[in-house]
C-alpha cells in the first residue's frame, strides 16, 4: 500500500485539542488524515455522507486534549461512549492488525477502554492500569526527556533504536502510570511482565539517559519512570507526552541554541514509523 | 422614599413592569434607578425621561434595565473615550484592516490576517477570582472568534497584592492576595487548557495598591484567510438571528453596571450573581462550530455575548449593518425556569455567540451546530428601520429607537492631571560594599517582581497547537532563564512569525503616569526587539481608578497622551483595548496600570534570539545610555527609598536602537540579546547566565562615562548597575563579529558598551579593580527559580 493510501482516523469529541497538530503530522508526511466526530461513528445526527466506520481507516488516532472535560476521570466519558457504541469494532479494527495510538488524553482514554495494557486480551472489560494525578499536583507543562527502551516490538517506535533519547514534552495533570497493587509481590510481577514482554516503549529519563532520574525529569511520579506503552501486538500504543508537538526542531525547549529551527524533531520518526508498518503490511 | 405605585405589572404571563418616568422629579427618577440597580445618573434619566416624553408612551422595565447596560461606563466608554479619540483612536496604518468592533484584524501576510483582542475582568475576579479569571479568558476568546479567526493564544497579565500580606492586616470584605491569586491561576489554567489554546505570555506584578482590586487582563490573538474575516453586524433584512451555546441563566446580572462602580465591602455579597460560570467544554465545540460554519460562508454576521448580554448585541449587530431587529424572547433557552424577561435580555452568561444567517442557510447551520452538540437556536429576525423589538409571545415588551438606545453619553470630565518634577537626588544611603551588592541583586531576584515565574506558566499549556517557537522559559531546557516574548509560526507552510509580549511597571506609572507609560510602551517594543521582531501593533487595556475624582482622571488622560505619543512617532497602531475605571475599593485605589499588549512580526522565525547566553568567550555589550533614573526602581524600592525621578524616554534614541538592533539580528550576528528593564543590569546579566547556565565577567566602570562629559557627576556603582534607564540591550556576540558588530552601532549612532565576555561558572562584576560582586550562577539561578515558591509556600 502506498503512503497516501493510508486513512487516518483523527477522532475526536468535545475537548479533544491536540487534533489539529496530530493531523498535521500525518498529512505532512503523505499519509491521508481525516477528522473523525465521534458521533459520526456513533450515527448520531449524521446526514447522507457524513456517517463513518473504523473499517474506512487503517490508523485510529485518539489526541490529547480534555475530552468532556476530563471532570470524572481523564478520558473516562470518551472511553464509555466507545465502549457503548463501537466496542466491537474496535476489537476487530485491532485484530486485523491495524495501528492505534493516543497521546496525552489519548493514553489516558486508551487505558480506560481497556485496550491498553491490554495483558491477556485485546480490550479489557475493566481498566488494567490507571493514569493517576502527577505527585506534585499540579499541571505540568514541560519538557521530557524519553529514553527508548523497546527491543523491537512497537510498530510506532520501529524507526528508532534502542537506548535513544528524545525530547517531547509532556502537558498533563494526571499522568502517573500506576498497575493494580494487589499485593507488593503481584504488583511487582505485572511490572516485570511488561518489560519481559517489550511492551514498555518510552521512560522518562535526564539528559544523561538515566531512567531512574525524579521530578522535574520525571514529571508525574510513575514508576520505573513509565511514559509509553504498547499493547502485545505492539500496534496500540499510547504515551503521556505530545510527539506532535515536536514535529520540527523549532517547537523544541532550546532549538535556538544552535539555530537548527528547520531540522527534523524528535517526534517525527513516531509517525513515520507507524506509516511504514501500513504500507509493509496492507 | 416609597416609589412602588410608579411600578405598574402589565399583566403578563411573566412579570413587565411599566414604569412611570414622564412625570418625575430628579430625586424619584434618582430613586428609579437605585431600585433597578442599573446605575444610570440623574442627568442621563432625564435623557430617558425626555425621550419617552417624545415617544408619547411610559417605558418598561425591561427598556431601562437595557438602557442602563448600554449606557454603562463598560459599554460605552462615556468618560474615556475623549481622551483616547484625541490621543491615539486616529493612528492609521493600511495594513490595519478591521477597527471598531470586538477585536482589531491586522494583516500578517498577503492572505491572512491576525486578530488582537485584550479585556480586563477586574470586579468579577477580586469576588470570584476562579471563575472571574476563568470567563476572563473565555470572553477574550469569543471576540476574537466573533471576528471569523481561529484563536492561537492567551496573554495573561495579572496584578495582585503583596502575596505575604499578613491576615491582621486584611480589611473587612477583602480576599486574601494569596486565596485570589490560587484562585485566578487555576481559573485560566482550567479554562485555557480544557479548551486547547495555549497561554504563551502575559506578566504577574504585585503591589499593595491591587490589594482590595486585583487586576486581571487577558489578552488572544488569532489568525484566519483574509477573505474569512467577518463583521460584527448584520448582512441585511431578512435575516435570521441564531443563538449558538450556553443557555441563559442568572449568572452574571448586571455585570456591566457592577464593572462601572467601585468595589465596596459588601461586594462580596451584593455581587456575587454579576461574576459569570464559564464552560470550557461547551465553548470548545462552540469555536470548531462556529469557524466551520463561517468558513463555508454561510453567515451574514457573528458577534460574541459579553457585557450587556443579548440586549447589546441584538441592537448593536443590527444598527452596526443599518437595520433593526425583532427577537423572541420567549425562544432564549434558560438554565433554570423563572427568569424575568428583564434578567434574560441582560443576563451575561458564558459561551453565547449570536449569528445572523439568510433564511436558505438556516436548515445547514443548525446542522453544524448540532453535529457538535451545540445548542442554537432561531430566536429573532433581522427588519428594516432602526428599532429593536422584544416579543414574549405576541406582546411587545421593548420597542427602543436604536440611535437612541447606542448612543451613550460622552463626557469630558474634570481631570487634573499630576506635574512630576523630576529631582535627581543623591541616594540617601552610602554606596554598598561587595557583600552589600551581593546581598542587594540576590534579594532583587528573589523579590517578588522580579523571581522566575514557573510556578504559573507550568500549570498553563502554553504549546498546544505545536506552534510555540519560544516559549516563556529560554535556554537550558531543565534550567531555563526568562523569555522577552512568545513566538508563533501562526501557518503551516510558512516561516512568519508573530512575536507578543505585555507590560507596564506600575511602579513607575504611580510616580509618573506619563513616563510611566512611555516606559510600558518602550519595554513592550525592548521585548519584542529581544526575540528578534519588529513592533505592528498594539493593545492597550487601562485599568484605572474613579473617573469621577478629577485626579484619576487626570492619570489616565496622562497616560493615554503618552500611548499616543509614543504609538504615532513609532507609526504603531493601537488596534483594540480596553478602559477598566473605578479600580478601586475603600482601602485602595489601584496604581494607574496602562497594560500594553504588544505584537511584533518576523519574516522567519528560525531568526528569533533569545536571552539565554549561548557559549563561553562570547562578548557581552551594553547597547543604549544609562542615566540616573531610579524612581520606581526594584532596587530603591527594596531599599525602601522614594525618588520621583522614573525612568524618559527619548523616543529618537529608542528608534534609532530598535533598528540597530533588529539589523544586527537580522544578519545573525546577535548570539543573545536581553532587554534591561526591572533590577536594571545586575537582574539582566544574571538571566541571562541563569538561561545559560554559564558564567560572566564584566567591568562596568565605562557606564555613564557621558554624562561626565556632559558636566554631570559619575554614576555611582550601585546605579550603573541597577538604574533601570530605557532603550538598553545586552547582546552577546562572537569575537570575529564584533568588528561587525561595533560598525552596525556606530553608523546607527547607537552609543555602546564593551562590557567583558560570557564564560566561567560565576557571575564577576568589577569596577575598574574593584570587585563590585562574584556570584556562582548555582546561587543566583536559585534565588531566583525559587522566589514565588519559597513566597507562597514558606510565608504560611
Amino acid at each position: 500500500m502506498k503512503v497516501d493510501e493510508i486513512k487516518v482516523c483523527i477522532l475526536r469529541m468535545e475537548g479533544t485539542n491536540c487534533e489539529q497538530e496530530t493531523y498535521d503530522a500525518f498529512k505532512r508526511l503523505g499519509a491521508s488524515p481525516e477528522f473523525v466526530h465521534l458521533k459520526q461513528l456513533e450515527g448520531r445526527d449524521t446526514l447522507d455522507g457524513e456517517r463513518r466506520s473504523l473499517q474506512d481507516f487503517h490508523i485510529l488516532m485518539f489526541p490529547g486534549g480534555f475530552s468532556a472535560g476530563d471532570y470524572i476521570r481523564a478520558g473516562a466519558i470518551f472511553a464509555a461512549r466507545l465502549k457503548a457504541s463501537v466496542a466491537g469494532d474496535l476489537v476487530r479494527f485491532i485484530d486485523e492488525g491495524k495501528a492505534i495510538g493516543g497521546f496525552c488524553n489519548g493514553f489516558q482514554l486508551m487505558v480506560e477502554l481497556g485496550i491498553l495494557p491490554a495483558f491477556d486480551c485485546t480490550m479489557a472489560a475493566q481498566p488494567q492500569a490507571v493514569l493517576h494525578a502527577n505527585d506534585s499536583g499540579r499541571f505540568e507543562c514541560r519538557p521530557t526527556v524519553l529514553k527508548h527502551v523497546n527491543e523491537g516490538k512497537c510498530v510506532w517506535t520501529s524507526g528508532s533504536k534502542k537506548g535513544e533519547l528524545r525530547y517531547i514534552p509532556c502537558a498533563h495533570a494526571e499522568g502517573k502510570f500506576m498497575l493494580p497493587h494487589e499485593s507488593q509481590e503481584k504488583e511487582d510481577a505485572l511490572y516485570h511482565r511488561l518489560f519481559d514482554e517489550d511492551r514498555v516503549v518510552f521512560q522518562f529519563s535526564d539528559p544523561s539517559g538515566d531512567t531512574s532520574a525524579q521530578y522535574p525529569f520525571n514529571p508525574n511520579g510513575s514508576r520505573f519512570n513509565i511514559a509509553g506503552i504498547t499493547n502485545d501486538l505492539g500496534t496500540v500504543f499510547g504515551m503521556m507526552p505530545h510527539p506532535e508537538r515536536v514535529f520540527f526542531r523549532n517547537t523544541h525547549p532550546d532549538w535556538y541554541r544552535r539555530r537548527i529551527g528547520s531540522e527534523e524533531g524528535d517526534g517525527r520518526a513516531i509517525f513515520r514509523s507507524v506509516l511504514d508498518y501500513v504500507v509493509r503490511k496492507f | 422614599m416609597d416609589i412602588s405605585h410608579l411600578f405598574e405589572d402589565l399583566g403578563l404571563p411573566v412579570p413587565v413592569k411599566r414604569v412611570l418616568v414622564i412625570n418625575a422629579s430628579d430625586e424619584v427618577l434618582r430613586s428609579i434607578s437605585d431600585r433597578l440597580s442599573i446605575g444610570l445618573s440623574v442627568e442621563e434619566m432625564r435623557r430617558v425621561r425626555d425621550h419617552f416624553k417624545m415617544e408619547g408612551r411610559e417605558p418598561f422595565d425591561i427598556e431601562l434595565e437595557a438602557l442602563g447596560q448600554a449606557w454603562s461606563e463598560h459599554c460605552c466608554y462615556k468618560s474615556s473615550k475623549y481622551f483616547m479619540k484625541r490621543a491615539f483612536l486616529g493612528i492609521h496604518q493600511d495594513y490595519f484592516l478591521i477597527k471598531g468592533e470586538d477585536a482589531g484584524v491586522v494583516e500578517f501576510d498577503d492572505e491572512h490576517a491576525y486578530v488582537v483582542g485584550l479585556e480586563s475582568h477586574n470586579h468579577p475576579s477580586a469576588i470570584g477570582p476562579y471563575g472571574g479569571a476563568a470567563t476572563g479568558v473565555g470572553g477574550i476568546i469569543r471576540d476574537v472568534l466573533c471576528m471569523g479567526a481561529q484563536p492561537i493564544a492567551v496573554i495573561d497579565p495579572l496584578f495582585f497584592g503583596p502575596l505575604d500580606l499578613g491576615y491582621q492586616d486584611l480589611q473587612e470584605g477583602v480576599n486574601h492576595p494569596k486565596f485570589i491569586f490560587n484562585g485566578v491561576v487555576a481559573g485560566i489554567r482550567d479554562y485555557g487548557n480544557r479548551i486547547g489554546i495555549p497561554t504563551v505570555a502575559g506578566m504577574v506584578n504585585f503591589h499593595q495598591g491591587y490589594t482590595g482590586n486585583p487586576l486581571v487582563n487577558v489578552g488572544c490573538v488569532g489568525i484566519g484567510r483574509k477573505e474569512n474575516m467577518i463583521h460584527s453586524r448584520v448582512g441585511g433584512s431578512g435575516e435570521i438571528y441564531i443563538l449558538a451555546g450556553g443557555r441563559t441563566g442568572r449568572d452574571g446580572i448586571h455585570g456591566v453596571t457592577f464593572a462601572s462602580a467601585d468595589l465596596t465591602a459588601d461586594s462580596e455579597e451584593k455581587d456575587r450573581g454579576s461574576v459569570q460560570m464559564g464552560d470550557p467544554i461547551t465553548k470548545e465545540p462552540l469555536i470548531h462550530s462556529c469557524l466551520e460554519i463561517n468558513e463555508k460562508g454561510l453567515l451574514g454576521g457573528m458577534k460574541d455575548l459579553g457585557g450587556g448580554g443579548l440586549s447589546c448585541v441584538s441592537g448593536e449587530m443590527a444598527l452596526a449593518g443599518g437595520f433593526g431587529a425583532v427577537i423572541r424572547l420567549d425562544r432564549i433557552p434558560l438554565k433554570e425556569p423563572g427568569l424575568s424577561p428583564w434578567e434574560i435580555w441582560v443576563s451575561e452568561s458564558q459561551e453565547r455567540m449570536m449569528v445572523s444567517v439568510r433564511p436558505e442557510n438556516v436548515e445547514e447551520v443548525l446542522h453544524i451546530f448540532k453535529k457538535w452538540d451545540v445548542e442554537a437556536n432561531v430566536i429573532g429576525e433581522v427588519v428594516e428601520g432602526k428599532r429593536v423589538k422584544v416579543l414574549w409571545g405576541e406582546d411587545v415588551i421593548l420597542d427602543l429607537d436604536l440611535d437612541f438606545f447606542t448612543a451613550g453619553p460622552e463626557y469630558c470630565r474634570t481631570y487634573r492631571s499630576k506635574i512630576v518634577e523630576r529631582r535627581v537626588d543623591d541616594a540617601p544611603f552610602p554606596q554598598p560594599d561587595r557583600s552589600g551588592t551581593e546581598a542587594a541583586i540576590l534579594r532583587l531576584l528573589g523579590s517578588p517582581n522580579i523571581c522566575s515565574r514557573e510556578r504559573v506558566f507550568r500549570t498553563y499549556d502554553h504549546e498546544v497547537r505545536g506552534r510555540t517557537v519560544i516559549k516563556p522559559a529560554v535556554g537550558k531546557p531543565f534550567t531555563p532563564g526568562p523569555s522577552d516574548a512568545a513566538v508563533l509560526k501562526p501557518l503551516e507552510g510558512s516561516d512568519r512569525g508573530l512575536a507578543i509580549t505585555a507590560d507596564v511597571n506600575p511602579y513607575f506609572c504611580e510616580i509618573d503616569p506619563y513616563r510611566g507609560t512611555l516606559s510600558a510602551m518602550e519595554e513592550s517594543v525592548r521585548n519584542l526587539v529581544s526575540v528578534g521582531a519588529r513592533p505592528h501593533s498594539l493593545a492597550d487595556c487601562l485599568n484605572f481608578g474613579n473617573p469621577e475624582r478629577p485626579d484619576r482622571l487626570g492619570d489616565f488622560e496622562q497616560s493615554c497622551e503618552a500611548i499616543g505619543k509614543f504609538a504615532s512617532s513609532f507609526s504603531i497602531p493601537v488596534v483594540s483595548g480596553n478602559v477598566s475605571l473605578y479600580n478601586e475599593s475603600g482601602i485602595s485605589k489601584v496604581p494607574p496600570t496602562p497594560t500594553i499588549m504588544m505584537i511584533g512580526l518576523m519574516d522567519d522565525i528560525n531568526h528569533a534570539t533569545t536571552s539565554d547566553l549561548k557559549t563561553p568567550g562570547n562578548i557581552i555589550y551594553l547597547i543604549g545610555r544609562t542615566y540616573h533614573e531610579m524612581g520606581g526602581s526594584a532596587y530603591y524600592q527594596e531599599m525602601g527609598v522614594n525618588c520621583s525621578c522614573v525612568p524618559d524616554v527619548d523616543l529618537e534614541m529608542s528608534k534609532r536602537t530598535m533598528d540597530a538592533v533588529l539589523n544586527l539580528d537580522g544578519e545573525f550576528l546577535l548570539h543573545s540579546v536581553h532587554d534591561l528593564s526591572e533590577g536594571g543590569l545586575g537582574v539582566a546579566i544574571s538571566e541571562m547566565c541563569i538561561g545559560g547556565h554559564v558564567g560572566a565577567e564584566l567591568n562596568i566602570h565605562e557606564i555613564g562615562t557621558h554624562l561626565i562629559s556632559h558636566g554631570s557627576k559619575a554614576l555611582r556603582s550601585d546605579v550603573k548597575l541597577f538604574s533601570e534607564s530605557n532603550s538598553r540591550y545586552l547582546v552577546e556576540v562572537q569575537p570575529q563579529d564584533a568588528a561587525r558588530v561595533e560598525d552596525g552601532l556606530s553608523r546607527s549612532e547607537v552609543p555602546y558598551i564593551k562590557l567583558g565576555t560570557s564564560g566561567g561558572a560565576n557571575l564577576r562584576i568589577t569596577e575598574r579593580e574593584k570587585v563590585l560582586m562574584d556570584i556562582p550562577v548555582d546561587i543566583l539561578d536559585h534565588a531566583w527559580r525559587m522566589g514565588l515558591t519559597e513566597l507562597l509556600e514558606g510565608s504560611e
